[in-house]
């Protein structure tokens, strides 16, 4: 397939699974701020009446810096993430996806499944003994985690694809249902 | 002591305490790509205001200062450091320093509501909650 060809298949691809935002690249802190002032514009428009779009835009701000702050930084070209926000008429989807070490995955599996287990009452009880704990790591990825959980009602789903012997693609997604009117 | 005024910026709150105008004020957006940079002088400056309230305890104007929080959106990291503003708040209200802690959040934004309550009964302190 000719790259031109690849491009009209990815529009093709994006219409017809309504993406708002497909990025792939360096996720740092400047470049995250700007697609979210955008990502920000667009939900206000999308959402201005139900108040979903800020419960969105909360729970994309923690898949991002789930990202940017614990992905794996080892090679250039393995820091390059994946972000994509989807929207249908009954939900938002939030994918992220970036290259971990297999020997994080465990401890990633871990923690996921820590809050994936928890009802909504258990998952506000875990955070108020996070939030009124000691600050011990400005990376702690507890809290965020547990945010999401929390606000997405727990619609979570992961995956890790193996790219080489030493990594995998750590695959996130997150669902946020629009409310009926 | 000396008001202390920080910019907002697009990822960071615009702070205001005002000591003349006896309102403190955080509002914006917060997720500082170094949420202790940012937070941790803010802290200091309300830990070294304890002396101002001391010394202003037994004076005639005692009138409460009023502490507003009016955020659009604050990370998990933040949330962390807000709780310690908020818990030094209540250090000082049960020392008899008079506050009034002020919540404040977008019409249907009810997350950054239950944010306020969910605070408020942590550590055990009347918010007032205000919409805008």
């Amino acid at each position: 397939m000719t790259f031109i060809s690849t491009a009209f298949e990815t529009h093709k691809l994006m219409c017809k699974e309504n993406m708002l935002i497909a990025y792939t690249g360096h996720f740092d802190h400047l470049l995250t701020t700007l697609l979210l002032v955008n990502i920000k514009s667009k939900l206000s428009e999308l959402e201005s009446s139900t108040g979903i779009d800020k419960r969105v835009y909360s729970v994309l701000v923690e898949s991002i810096e789930n990202v940017s702050k614990h992905g794996f930084q080892g090679d250039e070209k393995q820091f390059i993430a994946t972000l994509l926000l989807s929207k249908s008429d009954t939900k938002y989807t939030i994918v992220t996806g970036n290259h971990v070490l297999n020997t994080e995955i465990p401890e990633i599996k871990a923690k996921l499944e820590n809050v994936m287990r928890r009802n909504q009452m258990e998952l506000k009880q875990m955070y108020r003994e996070q939030i009124l704990s000691k600050r011990t790591d400005e990376n702690n990825a507890g809290l965020g985690m547990i945010d999401i959980a929390i606000k997405s009602g727990n619609l979570i789903i992961y995956d890790f694809k193996p790219l080489t012997e030493n990594t995998s693609f750590y695959l996130f997604q997150t669902e946020i249902n629009i409310p009926k009117p | 002591m000396n008001p202390l005024i920080i910019d907002a910026s697009e990822d960071s709150p615009s702070v205001i305490f005002d000591t003349t105008a006896k309102h403190f004020t955080i509002s914006g957006k917060s997720r500082p790509e170094n949420t202790g940079k940012f937070y941790n002088p803010v802290i200091d400056w309300i830990i070294k205001f304890e002396d101002n309230l001391a010394a202003g305890k037994n004076k005639a104007d005692n009138s409460a200062i009023v502490f507003s929080f009016k955020l659009e959106y604050f990370n998990s990291i933040s949330a962390k450091y807000i709780a310690d503003i908020i818990l030094i708040l209540k250090d000082f209200i049960v020392k008899g320093y008079p506050f009034n802690i002020e919540w404040h959040s977008a019409k249907f934004d009810d997350d950054m509501l239950d944010a306020g309550k969910e605070f408020a009964d942590m550590v055990d302190l009347e918010f007032d909650f205000i919409e805008y």
